[in-house]
């Protein structure tokens, strides 16, 4: 059974219609000692079945070193979002999920996606700038609750 | 904001979830924000203010000291 309600489902495969690029979404996950990882699976795969550009790609923590350090995982459950442009060529997003996103969380994934996908940000031309002039890495970890 | 800078990558972290940061961030209330793991941002911020918390953040922690060569 769906945990998103038919009308839901359907709000979401609208708004998922209007994107642009496809969006991949690297599920970080391990079979053992990983709670959550079965829950934010299954949060993950109601998402394909309603767009043909969102794609999960399971990655595994354990095994898959390179993966984990080319997109700088360092827990589990966690969500990496790549977009692929209409020419097929990827751009990491930056844009990580720890934990399950269940609860506000899913609100927060479906902005993302839709923000990877194509959608317009909201920011200004000139707070794009600001962020366009930034020279240095700058990891920002924004803490929330489910509820 | 991380798609707007190449720089920037954004962690969306579920605090119940992993104790560990929220103890070493002294997470007490949600939504906060870590900038590189120093720099607090407390609540939802209008983006005007909150890209000017996080770049006077970073700027401050990482602008080196100018050393004077021929004192």
């Amino acid at each position: 059974m769906s945990l998103i309600s038919p009308p839901d489902q359907q709000r979401l495969r609208d708004a998922f219609a209007e994107m642009t690029n496809s969006v991949r979404l690297l599920f970080f996950t391990q079979a053992l000692g990983c709670e959550t990882c079965p829950e934010a699976r299954q949060i993950l795969d109601e998402l394909p079945p309603l767009s043909d550009k969102i794609t999960i790609e399971e990655v595994n923590f354990v095994l898959d070193a390179d993966g984990v350090k080319r997109y700088g995982i360092d827990r589990v459950p966690s969500i990496a979002l790549v977009g692929r442009d209409e020419a097929g060529v990827d751009r990491d997003s930056r844009i990580r999920f720890a934990g399950a996103p269940s609860g506000y969380e899913f609100s927060s994934l479906i902005h993302a996606v839709l923000l990877v996908g194509g959608r317009p940000s909201g920011l200004s031309e000139e707070q794009r700038q600001r962020l366009a002039s930034v020279d240095r890495p700058i990891v920002m970890q924004v803490f929330t609750t489910p509820t | 904001m991380a798609f707007a800078s190449s720089h920037i990558t954004a962690v969306a972290v579920e605090a119940t979830e992993f104790p560990d940061l929220a103890r070493r961030y002294r997470v007490s209330a949600v939504p906060k924000t870590v900038v590189n793991e120093e720099h607090e941002i407390l609540g939802a911020l209008p983006p005007d203010a909150f890209i000017e918390q996080t770049l006077s953040a970073v700027s401050a922690a990482k602008t080196p000291v100018p050393t004077d060569s021929t004192q």
